[in-house]
């Protein structure tokens, strides 16, 4: 691995190198492809919950599935740019796998990915722990839900339901974008596959 | 003159306390065609990416000591002149390709070395026709089998038209038939191109009268040595004497006593093309079967529809009942497969962890802790707990997958080729680790293998896989 | 049409009637995509998933918004069409456009560092293989007594680990084909971007915009 030099990983900054970026694309296409798998998951949350008008919670309950390649990436490559690399090929992959979203897919990926990059700017590149990850979080559920406040006209909705929807969304990415991505950090530094 | 000369040549990796090359010096004659062999885990691979300028930079650390190419020290050579002076096969056949097509790959490489673009397409045609494979040109990678993906590896290299060409292991996974024709097609760019050839491999068939010097890496100095004539040819005997098999084979009776699993009805094409068909098949319990067929005839894809990894028409039946009624999990601890590509096995990380996982979800108790200990340390896996699995080298990633596997001990083993990339002592003490799981713990086993000496001992039936069928044979 | 133009293009554009309502436009931007579709391609097996299955969220939408929306049925309408709109704009790229097409576009014309295109469309170009692997990974814990779940995190544990392994074997290999980071290469096939592309480029925006300007409903 090139940047292999770097052994303690807490201090190791990452570079643009070939493999990096292919490693994120990967890691992007991996994840893609295991939430597409439970594309009917959504559907179905969709199809239960529309008869009581509250389908938008379906997209807010598997928000956190969806953000969960930016805090990845970003953990993985500590460099500038990673997060948000690594979200928005994620979200590429669903538009060429032929998600339902279509170029919705694509904006949906730039927003996501700038909503977990900044946690990352935020902290200057320089924290990668549970803070980082929480920062990254806060700023992809903000960002993202500012979005959907313009796209899907969550703005004309009452403030309760809005509430509603923000701590279904907050929630879901926690648990995603924070818990389960901080155990497979976890794996991976305790396994120093950082090093691999 | 592009002699490749390794002068006082030392390696060690970073999590490791032992040299893997020692104080190697020689060289690498120009325009020959030299053969690299040696145990399992003695450094060949090592040795070639240094060779071919991948080490150090894919590595972290560096060696010591000097590889020149002629008068020019690699070190000095550019990044992108390095392709200028030598080329490399890999032996995964995987993930080697940057493009989606044949054709686009070959482009790809071409513009790499900044070709004229109008000479590309002369350089192709040229290149494909070489390799037997004009046809291809417009395939899509991902679609080809094994086999066919080295052949388009080969034309890359052949087209990069660098002096030297350095190949690691690059026949492991292909057909006899195969692997003859690309032997040649590589005396054939030594003797009419001026090609220098350094070549790694276990298996010597097919090379006695077309190399030029033998190198053997002893695995306990880690040193190379060039073998003279004689050594070459008691080499080469040896090696002959493990092939000769005649070894004959019972034909199972028709009937369907003693059948663990029943092809009925069975039809597999899962990419629009038909593959295999069977009105009736069986496979008998407590047996090995041996599989053997041409690279790309369908041989993974079988095993890919008995494990439900794979659609496929008609009923297999596992026990007397089909295997769509199985669940998942209970089906898995019943018809167990051995992975073709050692890493699909690999979940954790380090060598430790690997058989620790399995130890702790085995599906019966039949080995315990001290036996497999044994059995690593007969292979020469001991001491490599904290080792991290995918650092492993080919031969020892094969060894670790068998073990784990054997420790899981299911009803019924699937094994693709898991002989590929072994030397013939570590072959040997795993068909009779096979055979005492078949003995004592009533293992079936089905083997795809395209290596075949060394088998005779484990093997009770054999069956071809030819013109989309099966079809049990007496002969090996 | 220049594929990285095409791209553009459709990307503005779907950015733009995200925060437009009109109607109208909409089903206009539909229409359109849907006839450059049929004329390009026509395979109705595709074109009944793209219209099928954004039919759940459209319709959670449009009916959320109609019965708690302070907006009223037109904006519910809107963003019923809005849905559609995004899959068929998104269409027109991914079923006429090629990814290798897009690299070789964006290396050329938008001075995109080879490394990221050419980086990038190796692993695309493994996707294929990457779903048998997702699937590999899944029956091969299953064979070692363990069950991969969507959220479990030994199941990305592993798809990572792989990530990790075949990016290293896909650069030494790219490497060992010749290709060197920031280095000049020769182009076999030049794609520019001609005068018509930014002709249709250019007038097709303004279209929109002008229509977006015009009809309000
Ligand atoms: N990254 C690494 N870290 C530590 N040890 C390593 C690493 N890579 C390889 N090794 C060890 O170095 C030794 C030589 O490996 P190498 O792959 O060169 O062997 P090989 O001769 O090619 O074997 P095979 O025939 O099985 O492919 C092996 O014992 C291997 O376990
Ligand atoms: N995704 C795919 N699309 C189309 N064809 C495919 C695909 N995957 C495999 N094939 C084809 O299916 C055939 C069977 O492949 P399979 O891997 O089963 O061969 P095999 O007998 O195991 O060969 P080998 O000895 O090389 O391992 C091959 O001809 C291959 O080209
Ligand atoms: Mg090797
Ligand atoms: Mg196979």
């Amino acid at each position: 691995m090139e940047n292999n030099s770097q052994v303690n990983h807490k201090q190791h900054q990452s570079k643009w190198t070939l493999r990096n970026i292919i490693l994120i694309a990967l890691i992007a296409i991996f994840t893609g492809v295991i939430f597409w798998g439970i594309g009917f998951l959504y559907t179905a949350l969709t199809v239960a919950l529309t008869p009581i008008g509250a389908a938008p919670f379906a997209n807010d309950i598997l928000m956190g599935i969806w953000c969960m390649a930016g805090p990845l990436t970003g953990f993985m490559i500590r460099t500038a740019g990673s997060a948000f690399l690594g979200e928005f090929l994620g979200a590429a992959v669903e538009v060429f796998l032929g998600g339902q979203w279509g170029a919705g897919a694509f904006i949906s990926g730039l927003v996501q990915g700038i909503g977990s990059e900044l946690g990352f700017t935020f902290t200057g590149y320089k924290r990668y722990d549970w803070w980082s990850l929480n920062a990254s979080i806060f700023t992809t559920v903000v960002v993202t839900f500012a979005w959907d406040m313009i796209k899907n006209g969550y703005d004309k909705f009452a403030l309760p339901l809005l509430i509603g929807l923000f701590i279904t969304r907050y929630i879901s990415t926690f648990i995603f974008g924070g818990i389960v991505t901080k155990m497979i950090v976890k794996l991976l530094d305790r396994s120093n596959a950082f090093n691999l | 003159m592009t002699d490749v000369v390794i002068h006082d040549f030392n390696y060690q990796y970073p999590e490791s306390d032992k040299k893997v090359l020692n104080n190697l010096n020689l060289t690498f004659k120009d325009n020959h065609f030299s053969l690299l062999s040696g145990p399992s885990g003695s450094g060949k691979s090592t040795l070639l990416y240094f060779i071919a300028g991948l080490y150090p930079r894919f590595i972290g650390n560096d060696a010591t000591g000097s590889i020149t190419f002629g008068d020019t020290n690699i070190k000095e050579i550019a990044n992108n002149q390095i392709s200028a002076h030598v080329a490399m096969m890999f032996q995964n056949p995987n993930q080697q390709f940057a493009m989606d097509t044949v054709i686009h790959e070959m482009t790809f490489v071409l513009e790499n070395i900044r070709t004229e673009p109008a000479k590309m397409d002369g350089i192709i045609t040229r290149s494909l026709a070489f390799c037997g494979i004009t046809k291809l040109r417009d395939r899509v990678i991902n679609t080809l089998s094994g086999g066919e993906k080295q052949r388009v590896a080969l034309a890359c290299i052949v087209a990069m038209d660098a002096p030297v060409i350095v190949l690691d292991e690059p026949f492991a996974s292909i057909d006899p038939d195969s692997r003859t024709d690309l032997i040649h097609k590589l005396k054939d760019l030594q003797e009419n191109h001026g090609k220098t050839i350094i070549l790694a491999d276990h298996d010597l068939g097919d090379y006695e009268d077309l190399i030029d010097e033998f190198y053997y890496l002893d695995p306990t100095s880690h040193q190379i040595r060039l073998l003279n004539h004689d050594e070459a040819a008691k080499f080469f005997a040896n090696f002959e004497s493990t092939q000769r098999i005649d070894k004959r084979f019972a034909l199972p009776t028709q009937s369907d006593d003693g059948a663990i699993l029943k092809l009925r009805n069975f039809k597999l094409d899962p990419h629009n093309a038909l593959l295999l068909s069977l009105d009736q098949f069986n496979f008998y319990k407590q047996k090995t079967t041996l599989i053997t067929g041409a690279n790309g005839i369908g041989k993974s894809t079988l095993f890919n529809a008995l494990t439900k990894l794979l659609p496929y028409e008609g009923t297999i039946e596992y026990d007397n009942k089909p295997i769509k009624r199985f669940k998942p999990l209970a089906y898995a601890k019943n018809v167990t497969l051995l992975f073709q590509d050692a890493e699909s096995q690999f979940l954790n990380v380090t060598v430790k962890e690997e058989l620790d996982l399995s130890f702790k979800n085995r599906f019966n108790q039949n080995y315990s802790h001290e036996q497999v200990a044994k059995m690593l340390a007969q292979l020469g896996m001991q001491d490599r707990d904290d080792q991290v699995v995918y650092s492993l080298s080919e031969g020892q990633k094969k060894k670790l997958q068998i073990v784990e596997m054997l420790v899981m001990c299911p009803p019924v083993l699937l094994l693709d080729e898991p002989f590929k990339g072994l030397d013939y002592k570590s072959l040997r003490l795993i068909t009779a680790f096979l055979a005492e799981a078949k003995d004592k713990y009533g293992q079936t086993q089905i083997v795809i293998s395209h290596q075949l000496a060394g088998l005779e001992d484990l093997v009770d039936y054999h069956a071809t896989f030819q013109n989309q069928t099966l079809t049990y044979q007496e002969v090996m | 049409m220049n594929p990285g133009m095409k791209l553009l293009l459709v990307v503005l554009i779907a950015l733009e009637i995200s925060f437009t309502q009109s109607l109208v436009v909409n089903c206009i931007l539909i229409a359109v995509c849907f006839v450059y579709i049929m004329v390009k391609r026509m395979n109705f097996k595709t074109l009944f998933m793209l219209i099928f299955w954004p039919m759940f969220p459209a319709v959670g939408l449009f009916v959320s918004q109609w019965l708690y929306g302070s907006a009223g049925i037109h904006f519910a309408w809107v963003l019923f069409t809005r849905i559609y709109a995004y899959v068929f704009l998104g269409a027109t790229f991914t079923l006429t456009s090629s990814i290798t097409d897009l690299a070789l576009t964006l290396e050329q014309d938008f001075r995109l560092p080879s490394k990221f295109a050419y980086g990038v469309l190796a692993a695309f170009n493994l996707m294929p293989k990457i779903r048998e692997e997702v699937q590999i990974i899944k029956t091969s814990a299953l064979m070692r007594g363990e069950v991969f779940h969507v959220w479990s995190p030994k199941l990305y544990f592993k798809a990572i680990l792989s990530s990790i392994q075949w990016s290293q074997n896909l650069a030494e290999a790219m490497t060992s084909h010749g290709f060197v980071e920031d280095e000049p290469r020769t182009h076999y096939r030049i794609i520019r971007i001609t005068g018509l592309d930014w002709v249709t480029f250019v007038g097709l925006f303004v279209i929109v915009q002008a229509m977006l300007f015009l009809i309000k409903y």
